[in-house]
């Protein structure tokens, strides 16, 4: 049986380093003040993220792709690729009060819950413990993308391609080869190259 | 020798990042700038060591740095911190634990810096130190996201113009070694590179 929304949130908590026992009430209080879920199909755009929302939302099932607009190409590409029972906020709009450069689409369908910025201020001045959740989550978030970039260093694409599977299995499986490019940061014909070189498929 | 003009450059840049509401916001955060004291670094002198735990917040008036992150026993470039920047590993100033990254000046350095101690006391007891607090949360976060932007693009030349969006003196500033490991591309391949931004 599917988990509900309070046993992953629960869950999230629980997992994180800075989590101790008497953090309890104040993991109860943030799932309390979680609005009820709210299902999207495969290929939605997450319209409720659209700005100015400064709210923390909760993946509880489903894979999502975080997509920026790269300057560069001049299209939009895959920022990141988030997996169920993961945190995921607009930081243009929560850290810097701006418009969103980032915007989220359901890679499959999913289901995501918010607690809304509101809420989780008063929640600070009951709970102080919540600070604490906080910067444990984002040395978690921190730590991921300090250890992706150094696979996106990597000059060898098998290299990054081996990483993914070994330190991100439960995204490799899932990723069909466009996604899988974009998110090692190479283009879709050296991914085949390298897929052809080594007469490997990708399952 | 006075040190006036450093701290008004301190305070410039701790004004950047915390939003001043009052007078006494102003104050406070004048009063932070001169608790910082200044010296200079040479090539190869440490900013922060592996797993020390002794944090300071940094804040580099002129020079260079490098931050390498341990894989295993291999040393890779993560970061450049270069002038007006703050320095710190987030794993001592914000996570109280041990650094799993190390910092090496790369071209001589004058720097400001607060020890952790007296950091931690200032943002745990003044009001402006919570608005402190969250706003190197936030630096720290969008610098992983802007150097993964100049990973995610799938050219050289675009990744040199990423990087260069991000440190606009990175070219002169950081030696071509590094420069190559820090963008994931051959020496020749950033030559080739920077030749063709060069001829337009």
């Amino acid at each position: 049986m599917a988990k509900t929304l309070e046993q992953l949130v629960y869950d999230f908590f629980r997992g994180l380093p800075a989590y101790t026992t008497d953090m309890e009430d104040t993991v109860k209080a943030i799932i309390e003040n979680f609005d009820r879920p709210v299902i999207k199909k495969k290929g939605a755009i997450l319209t409720e993220l659209a700005p100015p929302n400064k709210d923390f939302w909760f993946l509880c099932d489903g894979f999502l792709k975080e997509i920026y607009k790269n300057p560069f190409m001049n299209e939009d590409a895959l920022f990141n690729f988030i997996p169920p029972a993961s945190i995921f906020v607009n930081e243009d709009s929560l850290f810097y009060n701006k418009r969103p450069q980032h915007y989220y689409k359901a890679y499959t369908d999913v289901t995501i819950a918010s607690l809304s910025n509101e809420k989780f201020q008063e929640l600070k001045s009951k709970y102080p413990a919540i600070i604490k959740l906080y910067l444990s989550g984002t040395a978690e978030i921190q730590k991921n993308r300090r250890s992706r970039l150094l696979m996106l260093r990597m000059s060898n694409t098998q290299d990054k391609i081996d990483w993914v599977r070994d330190q991100r299995g439960d995204l490799y499986k899932i990723m069909d080869r466009v996604t899988l490019a974009q998110y090692i940061g190479v283009s879709r014909a050296s991914l085949y190259r390298a897929f052809d070189k080594t007469g490997k498929s990708q399952f | 020798m006075s040190y006036d003009k450093d701290y008004d450059i301190i305070h410039e840049g701790l004004s950047q990042h915390v939003q001043i509401d009052t007078s006494e916001d102003q104050q406070a955060l004048r009063s932070l700038a001169k608790r910082f004291s200044i010296r200079t670094f040479k090539a190869g002198d440490s900013l922060w060591e592996l797993g020390t735990n002794s944090g300071q917040l940094h804040f580099i008036l002129s020079g260079a740095f490098a931050e390498y992150l341990m894989d295993g026993r291999v040393p890779h470039l993560l970061r450049f911190y270069s002038k007006n920047r703050f320095a710190y590993s987030e794993d001592l100033i914000l996570y109280s634990t041990r650094p799993a990254t190390y910092t090496t000046c790369l071209v001589e350095a004058r720097v400001a810096s607060i020890p952790a101690g007296a950091l931690a006391e200032y943002l745990m007891n003044e009001e402006l130190g919570g608005k402190l607090l969250t706003s190197l949360i936030e630096l720290s976060m969008t610098e992983y996201r802007n150097t993964t932007y100049e990973m995610l693009q799938t050219n050289g030349i675009h990744r040199i113009h990423a990087a260069i969006e991000q440190f606009p003196d990175v070219l002169d500033l950081i030696p071509r070694k590094e420069l190559a490991d820090y963008l994931g591309i051959s020496r020749a391949s950033l030559f080739r590179s920077l030749k063709q931004i060069e001829n337009g």
